[in-house]
């Protein structure tokens, strides 16, 4: 029969809702982010792998766009940045928090949803004017969908970025108890490194280094 | 030596002794008005809604050159996509996120109330967190796909018991074949991972719920409004070639693919879901004692499949994803005239699409040994081994799917190396299989019917073993990959050590889930009668195979036709087994002799609390003092086994 003293744990906030420490749950949803990132991560490699492989095989001589115009690199590079921007403010604020500074947390927050959002409408605009369409061949295609993907990162990343801001606004973060924020700050890393790789590719990979291409799905009569 | 202490101490939730957060209005809040009567209604307006606007904004009556609607196809996905926002946002999905948004953190009464405290019955139909009453709509989903698949699995039969004639439309027969295969192929991923990975697995590791209530809540829901739209395509034209959905076939598909394709999509963010709480559960809230050492062989199988299920999943829905944007933007990752590749597409499926038969196996069997030591009265034989095969079929799973594609023509160089792994693979298989031996070897046998699909799946792991062994053979898997052999081969594994595993297991925890005992009589007669005839129907099915006749063929040579008479006939007689067995669960459900705390006289923590199991599963967390297995140990414990054995013994008869 083994019994627990209350005194240790006496100084840790609990779970409203069920009464253990916060840090107990903190370590919980810790796992439970890795986890979540380790799924997005397969179903960005899914999208890199599809880029990749269609961009190696320009079967039918189809990955390029018409007239080989490609998309710019500057704006890929731009939203990273932001969204670097924004991961590392987020972090700032975390910093902030675990030393008890709350105004600090507020503000990195705040920041980083301002440049989320700029990013988000600059990952928009950059979906509206791209030099082609999406039906444009496998290039077209494949980058159109890494931007997509990027945009609803985005947008994820934007809305909790925003319950941050609330949520430090309302007091429910002290020095001793604010993983939410943490978590959220870890989830945009992974974010940068998920829209990092994208722009990797859509930089270095264009011009396909196929230049024999598989014919496929056309058939002609000798 | 007792398994178990129950812990007194402080560490048991002192309520109100934690400061509460503001209650917004009454318990429960927005969720108080949701449940699936106003999830479906939501949906379905808002896809009346988004049919309606769309078709004025496509103009009506403009055809493409195959004489089909400009548009159509953006259309009927725009609609299926509006009937799962809808639904999930008329059960209150979104409520749980926009709260913590607001700052607005729920109480420990909110909670209560999100756990269906206080509702009796209608918790089942409401956005309800507690594990119990999510293992219970899984197991409802489960027959209920189970139902349809079977259902559907009739008319294939039907079809294929008459030479020469048409019963249904040729394009109707293949819409049918894939669409019992998806519709079979959810229910056995859910079948055991769904029902007792929630009901049971956090009660055997003495937690007091999931490590993401609300998550768990949205993972069933986000599953049943994946339901409807595959169920659909049958009305809209079918999806013709397959549960593959193989490309370009899939993009020239009639809308009726779209239906496929979001459910798909649905469905893994369902399964991701699920794999993030059931391995964050099983990691970290395992009771005080219950070392990796002692974790019992379920929930290690459990875990092995999250695992796969989380990792592999992400794949097949990414192939879908790009498919539905293929056929409805008209974008080109699977269309080889506009640069995309059909081997893309089948790679990303497979990636899933073989895992996946470990996502329905491992669980089944990781069952089936946990049930087998306490109707053996003896301990796991080789717990390490158990464990090994399990983690070998994880690491191995993720590098055997080329095998799939040997005929495909894609890297026709990786067929042997792929040959290998497949192969390879059967050696974590055969360990699992040996612990089952060792385990039987001179055990008494107490002859219950979960004891009886042991040998069940036994024998079809083996028959479905040994035929997958030739199938991954380059040489051999050339002559017979299209063929009925491939069938029965992957009903052996899937149905055969699949199903029946289940069918044990949901008989081994019917008590604890339900309060009443499973009719032995009803079980057993049901168990048995699908069994022979499984054998009758698939045996007969390798046979044809051999003998050379395609598959997803409706007509077929009168060489074939006395096998397909025998198969078809088993196939009814298996529908007949399958009713009875369904009969015996509604039967003893409703009005079954009440089941006693733990009739099996077992030692895992799930059998050591009260039945029905109170909200907070434990009145005292447990502590665990040994492994869940030892049995044979002279113990007073055994007193009392023996007494309860003896007592059930007549329950059940």
């Amino acid at each position: 029969m083994s019994t627990t003293t209350a005194s240790s744990t006496q100084q840790i906030p609990r779970s409203a809702t069920t009464g253990e420490p916060v840090t107990t749950t903190a370590r919980r949803n810790r796992l439970g982010i890795w986890l979540c990132i380790v799924s997005d991560a397969t179903g960005t490699v899914a999208l890199l792998i599809s880029y990749v492989y269609l961009w190696s095989l320009n079967v039918n001589d189809g990955w390029a766009p018409p007239k080989d115009r490609f998309a710019d690199d500057l704006p890929f590079w731009l939203i990273v940045g932001g969204i670097i921007l924004a991961a590392a403010t987020m972090w700032w604020g975390v910093r902030g928090i675990a030393r008890g500074q709350r105004g600090r947390l507020m503000l990195a927050s705040a920041l980083a949803a301002i440049i989320v959002l700029v990013s988000f409408v600059g990952q928009i605009v950059q979906l509206s004017t791209f030099p082609f369409a999406m039906t444009d061949g496998a290039y077209a295609s494949a980058t159109f969908w890494l931007a997509i993907s990027t945009a609803i990162h985005l947008s994820v990343v934007l809305f909790l970025t925003t319950a941050i801001m609330n949520r430090t606004r309302a007091g429910l973060f002290t020095a001793s108890n604010h993983s939410h924020a943490r978590l959220v700050a870890m989830w945009m890393t992974w974010v940068c490194v998920a829209a990092l790789l994208g722009a990797v590719c859509t930089s270095t990979m264009k011009v396909s280094p196929n230049t024999q291409s598989p014919a496929f799905g056309v058939f002609t009569s000798q | 030596m007792s398994t178990v202490d129950m812990m007194q101490t402080s560490d048991i939730h002192e309520q109100s002794a934690v400061p509460q957060p503001k209650q917004h209005g009454k318990a429960g809040g927005f969720l108080r008005r949701t449940n699936v009567l106003t999830g479906t209604g939501l949906g379905l307006v808002l896809s009346v809604v988004t049919y309606a606007i769309g078709s004025k904004l496509v103009p009506w009556g403009t055809q493409n050159a195959d004489y089909s609607q400009v548009g159509f196809d953006a259309l009927v996905g725009a609609t299926y996509v509006a009937w799962v926002i809808g639904f999930m946002i008329g059960i209150g999905a979104f409520a749980g996120p926009i709260r913590w948004m607001l700052g607005h953190d729920i109480t420990h009464d909110d909670a209560e109330y999100l756990a269906g405290k206080g509702q009796g019955k209608w918790k089942y139909w409401k956005y309800t967190t507690d594990h119990k009453v999510v293992g219970i709509q899984y197991l409802i989903m489960a027959l209920t796909l189970l139902g349809f698949g079977g259902f559907f699995a009739m008319l294939i039969r039907t079809e294929l018991g008459v030479t020469w004639q048409e019963v249904f439309d040729p394009n109707f027969y293949n819409s049918l074949i894939g669409t019992h295969g998806i519709v079979m192929i959810i229910a056995m991923i859910i079948v055991v991972s769904g029902p007792l990975g929630n009901f049971i697995m956090p009660i055997m590791i003495g937690s007091r719920d999931m490590a993401f209530p609300r998550l768990n809540a949205l993972s069933f829901w986000l599953l049943f409004a994946a339901v409807p739209p595959l169920l659909s395509n049958l009305l809209l034209g079918g999806m013709r070639d397959g549960w593959t959905a193989y490309q370009p076939l899939g993009t020239q598909a009639p809308v009726g693919m779209l239906g496929y394709q979001i459910c798909i999509i649905t469905f893994a963010f369902s399964t991701g879901i699920a794999g993030v709480n059931l391995i964050t559960t099983i990691v970290t809230m395992r009771a005080r004692g219950m070392t990796w050492n002692r974790v019992p062989i379920f929930v290690i199988g459990i875990l092995a499949a999250a695992i796969m299920g989380l990792v592999w999943f992400p794949m097949y829905q990414y192939s879908q994803a790009l498919a539905f944007s293929d056929k409805v933007f008209g974008s080109s990752f699977f269309i080889p005239q506009e640069g995309g590749s059909v081997w893309l597409y089948e790679n990303l499926f497979w990636l899933l699409g073989h895992p996946e038969v470990y996502v329905i196996v491992v669980p089944a069997t990781a069952a089936l040994l946990e049930l087998m030591v306490v109707f053996l009265r003896k301990p796991l034989f080789s717990y390490k081994v158990a464990v090994a095969g399990f983690a070998g079929i994880v690491g191995l799973s993720s590098v055997v799917w080329v095998h799939h594609m040997y005929m495909t023509g894609w890297a026709p160089s990786a067929g042997y190396p792929f040959m290998l792994s497949t192969e390879l693979i059967s050696i974590p298989f055969g360990f699992l299989v040996l612990v089952m031996l060792g385990t039987m070897w001179r055990g008494k046998v107490w002859t219950r019917l979960p004891m009886m699909t042991v040998y069940a799946v036994l024998w079809c792991k083996i028959i479905g073993g040994i035929t997958g062994v030739y199938l991954s053979d380059v040489p051999v898997d050339q002559y017979m990959h299209g063929s009925m052999f491939v069938v029965a081969h992957f009903h052996f594994m899937l149905m055969g050590a699949g199903l029946f595993g289940a069918m044990g297991a949901i008989a081994y925890w019917f008590p604890k889930m339900t309060g009443k005992m499973l009719h032995h009589g009803l079980g057993m007669t049901g168990f048995w009668v699908s069994f022979f005839a499984f054998q009758v129907t698939f045996g007969s099915m390798f046979v044809a195979g051999l003998q050379g006749q395609p598959r997803r063929v409706l007509q077929f040579d009168n060489a074939f036709e006395i096998s397909n008479w025998i198969s078809t006939i088993g196939a009814y007689t298996i529908g007949v087994g399958m009713l009875i067995f369904l009969y015996a669960i509604i039967t003893s459900w409703r009005s079954g002799t009440i089941a006693p705390a733990n009739p099996w006289g077992s030692k895992t923590l799930e059998w050591q609390t009260q039945t029905p199991v109170p909200l907070e599963n434990f009145p005292v967390l447990p502590v665990v003092t040994s492994d869940p297995y030892g049995y044979g140990v002279p113990d007073p414990y055994d007193a009392i086994e023996l007494k309860m054995t003896d007592e059930n013994v007549k329950v059940g008869a």
